[in-house]
């Protein structure tokens, strides 16, 4: 069989086990040597937690379009020492066409944050707080670089993933680009992330459905219920 | 929030007026103003407000009158590039038309302004005349993206939306014979020279050198589209000139 990985567990991949059957012995073809191509080791672990949201539990109404829509606090620990900024998706994997839909992309935050806080603004004029300055909102699901919160189609609880990155470099951005979706932020982050993190919360709502909008009129694309 | 990245930037509601050569004098910003500058235009509009006696709305009560300027002041503000729907009486526009060629969106205002009244209240604790200029946009936001609580708009909270946000298009960027666009305030922000029966090759270099000056007339100042025509072909044809 070809094709096999062989991993050492906390170093680098080790090039490719061939086990091949030849004239009834076994030829163990193994090639020597360490692979010279960089492979990411797993993230370290952040813890990410709120003073607000609460592991598996009904987000506060105050954090979605049932309130205020504000965006909700995040604090976290244990970032690695090797990280040079932060970033934050809330993804809800429940939805979205394909999923997950996305609630908020943050990055460009500096490493020494210590989380975010409630309600950040949701106007270019409005300055992020000083701890965060040169962090970015990334474009959400909504095409609106803000923070939008959970509004899934009554039926079902939906999970809300709000994941914390740890990266090892810069997200590399261009002058005048627009903010970066959730695809874009994880591609540029690849191979860089350093730490990871997250916390689920759900929510849940009752009552009729809205009627869908005409497509292209108003909606984010690919909204398939958030 | 950055500028690229706006749903609805004023570029794009340029760009879905329709008016030739024009789209290019705008810039990147929202039609939903900045906090900041709806705080500098307050003071403007509340001493116009005070100064000038309540104008009478032909076919919306006065409570979903005071609504729809609400909205129209934030979906296309006042701002530093200068007057938006509520100077250009974006609102009077829709209130005129919805007595003719909108008549047909008459219970759609009444149900969309009352549940959007609902909603305020229900999400944020106050009607939405009560709201900070930033609340009221996220309110906005909420009803265009249709994630509004659900039962309290009767249909689809983004069609709503939809139908407000071309309304006030047509407001505000429209003919003023029609009763928005007033002193040709939309045409102005566009830098749209007005309508022209001749170009002169002189015109176009002026046009082009942004030199143009606006003749500020209406398509029904001149000979052969006449207002007459015009009534007739409004009154006949409904929403022809509306959604």
């Amino acid at each position: 069989m070809l094709g096999a990985e062989c991993v050492v567990p906390g170093a680098f991949r080790v090039a490719r086990c061939g086990v091949r059957h030849v004239g009834g012995s076994i030829l163990v073809a193994l090639t020597l040597g360490v692979a010279h191509t960089a492979v990411a080791q797993t993230p370290a672990k952040i813890v990410v937690t709120s003073a607000t949201l609460k592991e598996g539990e009904t987000i506060p109404r105050q954090y979605t379009p049932d309130g205020r829509n504000d965006s909700p606090p995040l604090t976290w620990t244990a970032v690695p020492a090797s990280a040079k900024e932060l970033a934050v998706i809330c993804e809800d994997p429940d939805a979205g066409n394909p999923p997950p839909f996305v609630h908020w992309v943050v990055y460009k935050i500096p490493a020494t944050a210590k989380g975010l806080p409630e309600a950040l603004p949701i106007d270019a004029a409005t300055k992020m707080p000083a701890d965060l300055t040169g962090a970015v909102q990334g474009t959400n699901g909504f095409r609106r670089a803000i923070y939008r919160g959970p509004a899934p189609p009554p039926g079902k609880p939906h999970h809300y993933h709000f994941v914390v990155y740890a990266l090892d470099a810069p997200v590399a951005s261009k002058p005048g680009q627009p903010p970066l979706t959730r695809a874009e932020l994880l591609d540029a982050m690849k191979g860089h992330i350093v730490g990871q993190g997250e916390l689920v919360a759900i929510y849940e709502r009752t009552g009729p459905a809205q009627p869908e909008a005409p497509a292209g009129r108003g909606r984010g694309r690919g909204r398939g219920g958030n | 929030m950055s500028e690229q990245s706006k749903l609805i930037s004023r570029r794009d509601l340029l760009r879905g007026v329709g008016v030739a050569g024009v789209a290019a004098a705008a810039g990147p910003v929202s039609i939903l103003s900045t906090p900041d500058a709806a705080a500098a235009a307050e003071p403007a509009a509340a001493q116009a407000a005070s100064a000038a006696p309540r104008e009478a709305f032909e076919n919306l009560t006065a409570v979903e009158a005071d609504l729809l300027e609400a909205i129209v002041d934030r979906l296309i503000p006042t701002d530093s590039l200068g007057p938006g729907a509520r100077e250009a009486r974006a609102a009077h526009y829709i209130d005129r038309a919805l007595g003719g060629a909108l008549a047909s969106s008459r219970q759609a205002y009444a149900s969309g302004l009352a549940a959007l009244d609902r909603y305020a209240q229900a999400s944020r604790g106050k009607g939405f005349l009560e709201l900070s200029a930033s609340d009221k946009d996220s309110v906005l936001m909420d009803v265009e993206s249709g994630t509004v609580t659900p039962g309290i708009f009767a249909g689809s909270s983004a069609q709503f939306f939809t139908l407000v946000l071309n309304h006030t298009r047509q407001g505000t960027f429209g003919d003023p014979y029609y009763g928005g666009n007033s002193n040709f305030v939309g045409w102005d922000l566009l830098g749209y020279p007005g309508v022209r029966t001749m170009v002169t090759p002189a015109d176009q270099k002026a046009l082009e050198a942004g030199q143009l000056k606006p003749n500020h007339r209406s398509a029904y100042d001149y000979e052969g589209f006449n207002k007459a025509t015009a009534r007739v072909e409004s009154h006949a044809g409904d929403m022809k000139h509306g959604d």
